[in-house]
Order: C-alpha cells, then sequence, then structure tokens
C-alpha cells in the first residue's frame, strides 16, 4: 500500500504534464496529416518558443503567459514564411528533400540557440513557478496544473476552429484527400501555409509550458519531437481524443520512468514506448 | 436553349510521363447541353476529366472555358470559376460529416455568397442527405455517396458539372433516378458532361456525344444518331 | 568496350589513388595534413554507407550514431580486457552488423517517415542506455561513461592513418561491387517501386536488410578507427545527432544516390569541418544552412550539377 501512495505523486504529475506533449503533438500532426511530412524541426520550434518567452520575461518583464498575445502571431507569420520559401520549395521535390530541409532547420535553430542563448539549461521564473496544491496526500507544482489546462484549451480551440471555419475544413478535407479537396477549389499551397502557421504558434504556446516546466537548453527539441511523434502514432492521426489520451501516456511513462530509474529514465521508458509502439504498428495506429 | 459554347477543347495532345494518352483530341460543349463521352475502360476518358479539370495539362492544344483560356490553369483555379468534378468512386472525404462534405463544395469565394440556396436544392434533389446529415460520409451506402457527391458539386455553384463513371457500382433502378436527378439540374441550367462505361444508357440519356478509342475521338455527333449507327451498336452493344 | 576501358581507367584511378595515400606519411606529410585526410576517411566511409542506404535503397536511416558509437564503444571497452585495439575495430563492426540486425526486427517494419523516426530514436535510446551503463567498472576517466582508449598511446598516427585509408577504399570498392550485381540491380527496382519490385519478384525486404547490415559494419569499423585516433569516448558524443548531420551533408552536398557523390562532398565537410572550427559554435548553424540551402538550390548536388552540366553540353572538364 506503501508504494500505491508513493506512486500517487508521479502518476498525477505525469499526467498533468502530459499536457504538454499533448499541445506539442497537435502542432506536428497539423503538418504531418495534410503534407504527409514529419517536420523533424518542431521539436526545436518549440525550444524556441520557450527561449524567445525567456527574452520576454527575463528582459521585459512580462509574464510568460501574457506574452503569448503577441508571441502566437509572431510564430504564426513565421511558419508562413518557413513553409512557402523553404519547406514547400523541398516538397514540391519529394518528401526526402522535405525531411533533409526539416533537418536543416533544425540545425540552424539548434546552433543559433546556442549562440544567443549559451547551451546552459534556462527555464521560465514566474512568481507562480514554485507554488504547489495539495490533493489528498499529494503535492503538485502548480505549472503542471497549468500543462493540463493550456492542453484543455488549445485542444478545444483547435477542434473548433477545424470543425467550424471554412479554412479549417479545407484543412481537414486536404488532411483526407489531396486531389479530391484541389477539386473544390482548396489551394493546397496555401492549406499547407495556414497548417504550418498554426502548427509554429501552437509551437510558442509548447514552449512557454514547456519553460514553466521543465529546464531546456538547445538540444532539448529531439527529445520533444520523439516523444510527440509517439503520441500522434499511439493516438491517432486526426483524433483529438486520441492525441489527448496519447499525450497523458507518455506524460505518465515518464514520470514512472523517473521515479524507477532517475533521471535518464525519464527519458529512456517514454523513447522505448515509441520505438515498441513503432514496432507493433508500424504505419501508426490508424495505418496510413 | 442558347446555343453558345461554353466549354471547348481544341487539339489536345496528353501524356503521361513519356506516355502518350491522348491525341488530338477536341470536344465542345454548348450552355444548358447535357454531352457524353463514351468509350471504354482505358480510352483516354479519365485522363481528358482530369485535363479539363486542371488535375494535368496538355502538350498541345488548348482548353477554352466561357471565352477565357483555362488550358494552364491550377485544379483549384479551375473549380473556382464554375467546373466541379464528380470524380469516379465519389471520393468524399470519409471522416466528415454529410453537411461538412457538402459545404467543402462551397469553398470557393462565389459559391460561399449562395451556401444556403444551394443546399436547400440539393435537399430538396435528395432529401435522404438531410436526415443523414450529421453522419459520417464512410457509413453511408454507395448510392447514398454518390448522392452526396453530385451534391457537394452541386454546391459550387457550377455552370459546368463533369460527372466521371456515376453508374459504377450501382443498381439499375437507382442510376435511372439519378438520370432524373441530372436532367433537373440540366434544367436549371448547368451544364452535364457525363463520362461512362455503360456506353448504351449514356447515350440514351445524352444530347450530344464523342466516342473515345484508345486516345482518340473515333465518332461524335447528336447522341440519338450515335445510337443509329451500326459500328456503335457493334461495338458496344453486341448486335 | 567502352565500358570496359572506362571501368580499367577507373580502377586504376583509384588504385593509383590509394598507392600514393598510402605513401605520404612515409614521405614526411605534415601532421595537420594527417589529421585531416584521417577526417576525410572517416567521413567518406561513413557518408559512402549511407548513400547505399538513403540513396540507392530508400532507407532514410537516421541512425549512423548508434553503428558508429556502439562500434566505438566496443573497441574501447575491449582495450581494457587487454585486446589489441585493431581487433577491436573488427569486432566493433561485427557489433554494430549485429546490432543493425537486432533492430531490423522492429524498424523494417516501418515504411517512410515512421521508418526515419523509428530510427532517430535508436541512438538516443543508446546515449541514455550507456550514461547508465557502466560496462567496465572502476577505472572511469571522465564523467559518466566516458572511456579513455587504454593502451593506444604507443599507437602511432600514421597506424589511424592507414587503417582510415584502407576503410576508405574498401567502402570506395564495395560500393562499386554493389552497385554492378545483381543486388544492385535489384536495389535500383526497389528505389524506382517498392510493390512492383516486389511483384516481380524480387525480395525487397532482404535486399534492404543485407544493405542495413553491410552499412552499419562498415560504419562501425569507421567509427571505430575514429575513436581509436580519438582516444577517448563518452556517450554524449558518440551517440551524437552530428554524425548523422556529417554522413547528410556529405552525401547531399556531393550527390545522394550518385555512387561518386559522397566522395566530393566528404572533402567539403572536412574542409567546413576544419575551416569553420575556429568559429565554434557558428560552424554548425553555418553548416545547417550550407545543407538547406543546397538542397534547395542544387538537389542533386555538386556531382549532380556536373552531370547535368556535362550532359546539357554546356560543360567539358579538362
Amino acid at each position: 500500500m506503501d508504494t500505491l501512495s508513493d506512486l500517487a505523486t508521479p502518476l498525477t504529475m505525469g499526467i498533468l504534464y502530459g499536457g504538454l506533449y499533448v499541445v506539442i503533438a497537435l502542432g506536428l500532426s497539423l503538418v504531418f496529416g495534410v503534407m504527409n511530412v514529419i517536420n523533424v524541426a518542431h521539436g526545436d520550434f518549440v525550444t524556441l518558443g520557450g527561449y524567445v518567452a525567456f527574452v520576454a520575461v527575463t528582459s521585459l518583464g512580462l509574464d510568460p503567459i501574457l506574452w503569448l498575445i503577441a508571441g502566437i502571431p509572431l510564430f504564426f507569420i513565421m511558419g508562413i514564411v518557413i513553409q512557402r520559401f523553404l519547406l514547400y520549395r523541398a516538397f514540391k521535390m519529394s518528401i526526402d528533400a522535405a525531411l533533409i530541409i526539416a533537418f536543416g532547420i533544425s540545425l540552424i535553430i539548434q546552433n543559433a540557440s546556442q549562440l544567443v542563448w549559451t547551451p546552459l539549461s534556462r527555464s521560465l521564473m514566474t512568481p507562480y513557478s514554485f507554488k504547489s496544491f495539495q490533493i489528498g496526500e499529494v503535492y503538485i507544482p502548480l505549472v503542471y496544473l497549468l500543462d493540463f489546462i493550456a492542453a484543455v484549451i488549445v485542444m478545444l480551440v483547435v477542434h473548433q476552429f477545424l470543425k467550424r471555419t471554412y479554412l479549417g475544413q479545407a484543412i481537414t478535407a486536404a488532411s483526407q484527400d489531396r486531389q479530391t479537396a484541389e477539386l473544390m477549389g482548396i489551394n493546397p499551397a496555401v492549406v499547407y501555409q495556414y497548417a504550418f502557421g498554426i502548427a509554429m504558434a501552437l509551437a510558442a504556446i509548447a514552449g512557454v509550458f514547456l519553460g514553466l516546466t521543465f529546464p531546456f537548453n538547445p538540444t532539448s527539441g529531439v527529445r520533444f519531437l520523439i516523444i510527440a511523434f509517439g503520441v500522434i502514432i499511439l493516438g491517432g492521426l486526426g483524433s483529438m481524443v486520441g492525441t489527448f489520451i496519447g499525450g497523458m501516456f507518455f506524460g505518465l511513462s515518464q514520470a514512472l520512468g523517473g521515479y524507477f530509474w532517475g533521471p535518464t529514465g525519464q527519458l529512456l521508458v517514454p523513447f522505448l514506448m515509441v520505438l515498441i509502439v513503432l514496432t507493433i504498428r508500424p504505419q501508426g495506429l490508424f495505418g496510413r | 436553349m442558347s446555343q453558345e459554347v461554353l466549354l471547348r477543347v481544341n487539339n489536345i495532345d496528353v501524356f503521361y510521363g513519356s506516355l502518350q494518352v491522348l491525341w488530338d483530341v477536341s470536344i465542345e460543349m454548348k450552355s444548358g447541353e447535357m454531352v457524353a463521352i463514351a468509350g471504354a475502360n482505358g480510352a483516354g476518358k479519365s485522363t481528358l476529366l482530369k485535363t479539363i479539370s486542371g488535375l494535368m495539362h496538355p502538350a498541345k492544344g488548348s482548353i477554352e472555358f466561357a471565352g477565357m483560356d483555362i488550358t494552364r490553369m491550377n485544379a483549384y483555379d479551375i473549380a473556382a470559376q464554375g467546373i466541379c468534378q464528380v470524380p469516379e468512386g465519389r471520393r468524399l472525404f470519409p471522416n466528415m460529416t454529410v453537411l461538412q462534405n457538402l459545404m467543402i463544395g462551397s469553398y470557393s469565394q462565389k459559391a460561399r455568397a449562395k451556401r444556403e440556396e444551394n443546399l436547400a436544392r440539393v435537399y430538396e434533389l435528395f432529401p435522404i442527405l438531410k436526415e443523414r446529415q450529421n453522419q459520417l460520409a464512410k457509413t453511408l451506402s454507395g448510392g447514398q455517396q454518390q448522392m452526396v457527391a453530385i451534391g457537394r458539386g452541386l454546391m459550387s455553384n457550377p455552370k459546368v458539372m463533369i460527372i466521371d463513371e456515376m453508374s459504377l457500382g450501382l443498381s439499375p433502378l437507382f442510376v435511372s433516378d439519378l438520370f432524373r436527378v441530372l436532367h433537373e439540374i440540366r434544367a436549371r441550367g448547368i451544364t452535364v458532361l457525363l463520362v461512362e462505361q455503360n456506353v448504351w444508357r449514356t447515350l440514351h440519356e445524352a444530347d450530344s456525344a464523342y466516342v473515345l478509342e484508345t486516345g482518340r475521338i473515333v465518332m461524335s455527333g447528336r447522341a440519338q444518331d450515335l445510337c443509329e449507327e451500326e459500328e456503335v451498336r457493334n461495338a458496344y452493344f453486341g448486335t | 568496350m567502352g565500358i570496359t576501358t572506362r571501368r580499367i581507367v577507373v580502377l586504376s584511378l583509384l588504385g593509383g589513388f590509394a598507392v600514393v595515400m598510402a605513401l605520404l606519411p612515409i614521405m614526411g606529410m605534415p601532421q595537420t595534413w594527417m589529421l585531416y585526410l584521417i577526417y576525410f576517411f572517416v567521413f567518406l566511409a561513413a557518408a559512402n554507407m549511407w548513400n547505399l542506404l538513403a540513396g540507392f535503397s530508400g532507407l532514410l536511416a537516421l541512425c549512423p550514431a548508434a553503428f558508429i558509437g556502439l562500434a566505438g564503444y566496443t573497441m574501447t571497452i575491449l582495450t581494457w580486457l587487454n585486446i589489441p585495439f585493431y581487433v577491436g575495430i573488427l569486432v566493433g563492426g561485427v557489433v554494430a552488423a549485429l546490432f543493425s540486425i537486432l533492430i531490423s526486427g522492429s524498424v523494417f517494419r516501418m515504411k517512410g517517415v515512421y521508418f526515419a523516426i523509428g530510427t532517430l530514436v535508436v541512438p538516443e535510446i543508446l546515449r541514455l542506455v550507456f550514461l547508465r551503463w557502466r560496462p567496465v567498472g572502476g577505472e572511469l576517466s571522465g564523467g559518466g561513461a566516458g572511456y579513455m582508449v587504454k593502451g593506444v598511446s604507443e599507437v602511432i598516427m600514421q597506424e589511424t592513418y592507414w587503417l582510415g585509408l584502407a576503410v576508405a577504399v574498401a567502402s570506395i570498392i564495395l560500393i562499386g561491387i554493389i552497385l554492378r550485381s545483381k543486388f544492385g540491380l535489384g536495389l535500383a527496382a526497389i528505389r524506382d517501386n517498392d510493390t512492383s519490385a516486389a511483384s516481380s519478384g524480387i525480395d525487397v525486404f532482404r535486399l534492404k536488410l543485407y544493405s542495413f547490415i553491410i552499412a552499419a559494419f562498415v560504419m562501425g569499423v569507421a567509427g571505430a578507427i575514429f575513436y581509436s585516433y580519438q582516444r577517448y569516448i563518452e556517450p554524449n558524443s558518440a551517440f551524437n545527432i552530428r554524425w548523422l548531420m556529417i554522413v547528410l551533408l556529405a552525401t547531399v552536398i556531393g550527390g545522394k544516390g550518385i555512387e561518386e557523390g559522397p566522395f566530393v562532398g566528404a572533402i567539403i565537410v572536412v574542409i567546413l569541418h576544419f575551416q569553420l572550427a575556429r568559429y565554434g559554435e557558428i560552424s554548425l548553424l553555418i553548416q545547417g544552412i550550407i545543407l538547406v540551402v543546397i538542397m534547395l538550390a542544387v538537389p542533386q548536388g555538386i556531382t549532380g550539377l556536373i552531370r547535368d552540366l556535362r550532359r546539357s553540353g554546356s560543360f567539358r572538364p579538362g
């Protein structure tokens, strides 16, 4: 019984900060859905979001969540530019080319961040960073709860956007049948641009909550990419509920890995889970 | 019925890579007509449609629509100009509802303005779709899916509606129903281009027709006259 | 006739190159040159193998660091067990090959992007495992699971140089043989179309697996040679994504899917590596930018560009 109550803390925390993975995975799956390209730079866009928020916090004294009012449009525009001038050109050549370009962008962001912000680990410090609350015997840091709330809000907003707007429906349609979408008058290049812009806006949000939750450094991106990919495969593309459950699952596996095997276990367990999930369902759970 | 030519395909050659599929194909459609393109499997019908709708482009020749050159236009721009295609195999968006599928048909700016009006018309033509509007497209029967596909085309407020292999896999009785609807659609001034393997049926429904054989137009004229042609009877009706 | 004479010319050029390269250290080549060339040989061998995977077998494998790091560790650990390092280098290659067989059961079930991400996870997992696991206890040097290569202090640089040269030349010959064999023909069919190759009786899975194992072995040997020169190995650098960047950059700059591509690419990557080294972190940033620019502007790589120009008749070398 003792172990069970010991486990209550990592279990709750894992589920809560799994929300962070939900937000990261949503951005990744949006682009993957319409273009069938895994944007291997997505994790780095998230850390970049963290760094930009870090600047807003340290030099402007802004609250990082408040900063998002400016950060979201900034990243959205950045996404449209990157898609239009870099990724889409490669995409027209081949999927391999797009993957290699994304890898190049990932290297550029990593090393530029290292130059600007040094390889040191950073985190976003706020007055509520060390606040925690209590459920029964369990103390939970407030920021973990914020991760969860952010995930719920982001999911609802994205879901409503995809369902209720013409643009959202065009993105949905293009991810189900690109050619027919074109016959409906949908310009795929425009859809890709907006999807990428939105993915970047989600990266800005994820970056802020990442910075509130974990310390991050310029090379942290890869591990968030891998976990987010695991979330997509486990949860299924285009399924919001699936993504949500996938995020919780990887949050849990990270928390339990950390509980039993220390800091290296924190990453080792979710990575192994990704490999296992991929092995069992090689085309992803939805078989695309 | 006005007699101006709405869509004109002038002597097009089309290739898949280095493989030529269409040779010097010309067709013309007058406003308000129902035109049929008939031919066996592999005759190049689908290629012709893809070229008209802009998914492929001809190596030689041109395509004019309402006095405008659309030869090099992208598919999405052509769709917005008022040529809609009901693709072979329906090609609905499987994980979207019936209503969402219909709505995506009205994506172009011009069509959005007339969205409610067109939706009411579609529901009038296919009342069952209204009942099923919140169901996912993939859960419908083949016939109902064809209704959604035609409805989705109508939602784009088209001048020309191209229908590829409408009757494929549907019961003859149901096909008759769909033809009744097509005549209604035409009565509203929409020009219809039918592409069918089912030559006999199509020729009886259409005003004029073209017969494609291995990438060339081998016969054309009034559909009724073609029905009488000995060659056509021998080749397609086996009499 | 033409093909045979051409082959003789190419082979004698290659032979001459190898002999000259082998003689250079004896003729008193400066140490820095030798250093550049060791890097070049290792990068060339690894890039040739990555070209075999990504360029010829349609396997966008993002895990070269796994093979390189694993072989490097094997060689290092064996020196602690008093096994000579040159034996360790070969054993390292074998371990890398065995490891490739082990993971193939899992990653070969994945297709396209799934395969790419699946293989990307592998070196990360190894890095974490080696951060925890200390195979040889006690006499650790440095933090984490960092090890000195034991007993190579008396090994002269020339030996590493010759080993590097050997693996580089071997990788060139290997690619040459593979592409001209039935195996290469099968790979070409797969590259054009997986499904139709399979339906025409080619065992797609087996051919890809052979490429994967061969590449793992040679990359492993090259990596082990590299670490026998470095004399120190630790998980964060051994399983670093930079290894991927090196092979990818060399292959893409030179020309992916072109036999002589990695040769040209590896020269440029080595020059970049040393020329930019003095600028520290900007170095990798610049390499990333070069990768993006080359991929967008000259997707066929330098050798591909030269070939295209020659074909269009506007360029005549010599």
